[in-house]
């Protein structure tokens, strides 16, 4: 269960909060805001937000930032003893590679309903593999995960140069409950988004097209 | 070079429908069509454009025995009309609609004409090649092949990049030369004891002329500044090293060269060129400036890559890409599970046409006649040697039994590629995320 209880919440939150931090970093660079922190024994190992703009490179996700400043000062094996917190779900790429890094467990805010790898799109963290599967837990101040990425996509909107209608520039602050993930497909099947859209975070997507259509 | 099939093409491309037809005499086939477009609802719903709506009854399945008939006996000629999918009205409603209207009402020849409505089952979802229309044909229903695929690349599109890359426009490289530059970039950096061989090419066409813009190998194993080599624990090595992440990161930093002049400062990346051949086309600046992450460029790989590595082409928006040997228990292209011929093929995924996903680029497994020419005399050494110190198995990947879930340390990869050895305890390269 994704989205299931937390044991230990209030610790989780406190590396969470860390993590809330770097995605507004995020923000303030022009960053698509998500952000993430490595922890190893009670310690922050690596730091990470997402960096696709200045690096011109659109592999350049936060696990990956972080990441490589980890792999500068320990060997790959620590990760085995290491979780990740991030604002938002790993894609499917990140999930891959946390997979074959053997990471420990992954505890994020919001699903990733467009790249998920843990649940929003597939689960290549359960799936049948060659790597042991991790454990995630989502939900951990998913509301201002969500926030983070629709002030973003307010803050493009207004950069844009021709004006937009004035409902795309305010910012929304309703934000809608959880409703079930997908499930695990074994195999890379589909996981049915006919049947089982996931809404969660629907509402950023939406603003990101608007966005996108009116440049 | 094999066009993989996509996820929807091997999910879906069996679907099948129940559907109402009926023979009628030529004459009047119009007529009961209108009766049928006029009071049928919900056919719009359905696309059949792949089925003949009406056929003659030779083309019919053969399966279906209809008697052989001669003019001479007297009987107009006839045709067997699909009416619609059975699910939209009940074969009583179907049958009571088509008896108010010629030929079946009680008209004057009406007895001529019993109504016999059968219910078959036809082919849900076009076919995606001439073959398979073809094969429909003999097996459901009269089928058409209309050069379109909803599942995946339009197949001219697919023709067109097929004969753009084996039949190369003078001065451009060919296919089995990017094949073999890709291969040599694995080489090389295994040489140095950085990887396990395996090796990327990205290409970039602009009007029809193609540039090599960027090579690189695997170097999941360079040691770390933190990492002494006895580092003996079961490792993946350096993950985010593989050949494929590393040639992408390279096109990034080109693109900041060639845009701003400056470099990019994450220096902590192994995306900088680490033998001779990488740098050879690293510091050329020779993309067009301007330039979108990956965009469209052409991707050549000694393997099927990883998930991890076919996504993040998925993300750097690539259009082409073709790789040698299938890895079948970690690569992320294929999407095709089992083959009736040898068995499990590949996990599935068939990442390189997701619909879900935003971006879907074309992909084939390379399959040269030389290639297998090669592997013919090296088996043929093999024998003659009577023992397996070279050559990957992993293009015969259902030979593997093996469940090794890890790579383990430098050498036990680069020592070996081999499957025997899995059988002394250590991993198989099958088994290996490339
Ligand atoms: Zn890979």
């Amino acid at each position: 269960m994704v989205f299931g209880p937390i044991p230990n919440r209030e610790y989780h939150e406190g590396f969470m909060r860390k993590a809330i931090e770097m995605a507004e970093l995020a923000l303030s660079s022009d960053e698509t805001p998500v952000g993430c922190v490595f922890v190893h024994d009670g310690e922050v190992i690596g730091r990470g937000i997402n960096g696709t703009n200045a690096s011109l490179n659109g592999t350049r996700h936060a696990e990956f930032v972080a990441l490589a400043e980890i792999m500068a000062k320990h060997p790959p094996s620590i990760l085995k003893d290491t979780d990740l917190y991030v604002t938002v779900e790993p894609c499917i790429m990140c999930a891959s590679a946390l997979r074959q890094f053997g990471i420990r467990a992954v505890y994020f805010g919001c699903l990733n309903d467009r790249f998920g790898g843990c649940g929003g799109v597939m689960t290549v963290h359960s799936d049948p593999g060659v790597d042991p599967p991790y454990p995630v837990y989502g939900g951990l101040f998913r509301e201002e995960a969500i926030m983070l990425l629709r002030k973003f996509y307010v803050q493009e909107n207004n950069k844009a140069p021709d004006p937009k209608p004035k409902k795309n520039r305010e910012l929304k602050t309703e934000i809608l409950p959880i409703t079930t993930p997908n499930v695990a497909t074994p195999g890379g099947g589909t996981p049915s988004l006919e049947l089982n859209k996931p809404i969660l975070e629907k509402a950023a997507v939406a603003a990101k097209a608007q966005i996108t259509q009116m440049k | 070079m094999v066009h993989l099939k996509t996820k929807e093409e091997c999910r879906l491309g069996n679907e099948t429908i129940r559907v109402y037809t009926v023979e009628l005499p030529s004459k009047h086939a119009e007529g009961i069509l209108k009766v049928i477009k006029e009071n049928i609802e919900g056919q719009d719903v359905i696309d059949l454009q792949h089925l003949r709506r009406f056929a003659k009854p030779k083309y019919l399945p053969p399966h279906w025995s209809l008697p052989v008939r001669k003019r001479t006996e007297g009987r107009p000629p006839t045709l067997y009309l699909l009416v619609c999918p059975a699910n939209l009205i009940s074969l009583k409603d179907v049958h009571d609609l088509l008896l108010q209207h010629p030929p079946f009402c009680s008209s004057a020849d009406s007895w001529a004409y019993p109504l016999e409505i059968k219910e078959i089952t036809v082919p849900m979802l076009a076919p995606t090649s001439p073959e398979q229309a073809a094969e429909w044909s003999e097996l459901y229903w009269p089928t058409f092949y209309r050069k379109t695929n909803p599942f995946g690349a339009h197949p001219s599109s697919i023709s067109k990049a097929e004969s753009e890359l084996q039949e190369p426009a003078t001065d451009n490289i060919a296919l089995p030369d990017m094949m073999k530059l890709a291969e040599e970039a694995g080489t090389a950096t295994e040489k140095l004891g950085y990887g396990i061989r395996t090796g990327c090419v990205i290409v970039e066409r602009v009007d029809d002329k193609t540039e090599i813009i960027a090579v690189a190998g695997d170097a999941r194993l360079k040691p770390l500044p933190s990492e002494t080599r006895e580092d003996a624990s079961c490792t993946s090595g350096n993950v985010m090293s593989h050949a494929v992440m590393r040639a992408v990161g390279m096109i990034g930093r080109k693109r900041l060269r060639v845009a701003s002049s400056t470099q990019a400062r994450d220096a902590f990346f192994l995306d900088l060129p680490l033998t001779p051949l990488e740098q050879q086309y690293f510091e050329r600046d020779n993309l067009k400036p301007d330039g979108y992450l990956c965009l469209k460029l052409e991707i050549f790989l000694t393997h099927e890559p990883c998930m991890m590595c076919s996504m993040a082409l998925v993300h750097s928006r690539v259009g082409r890409v073709i790789f040698e040997h299938r890895m079948s228990r970690t690569g992320g292209l294929t999407a095709e599970m089992v083959r009736n011929d040898t068995g499990p093929v590949g996990l599935g995924y068939g990442l390189c046409w997701r619909k879900e996903l935003n971006w879907q680029f074309m992909c084939w497994e390379y399959t040269a006649a030389e290639y297998a020419l090669r592997e013919k005399e090296k088996e043929k050494a093999r024998v003659l040697n009577g023992n397996d110190t070279e050559g990957p198995d992993e293009d015969h990947p259902e030979q593997n039994t093996t469940t090794a879930t890890t790579i383990c340390t430098s050498n036990a990869i680069t020592g070996s590629h081999d499957d025997v050895n899995a059988n002394l305890g250590m991993p198989s390269f099958t088994s290996i995320h490339v």
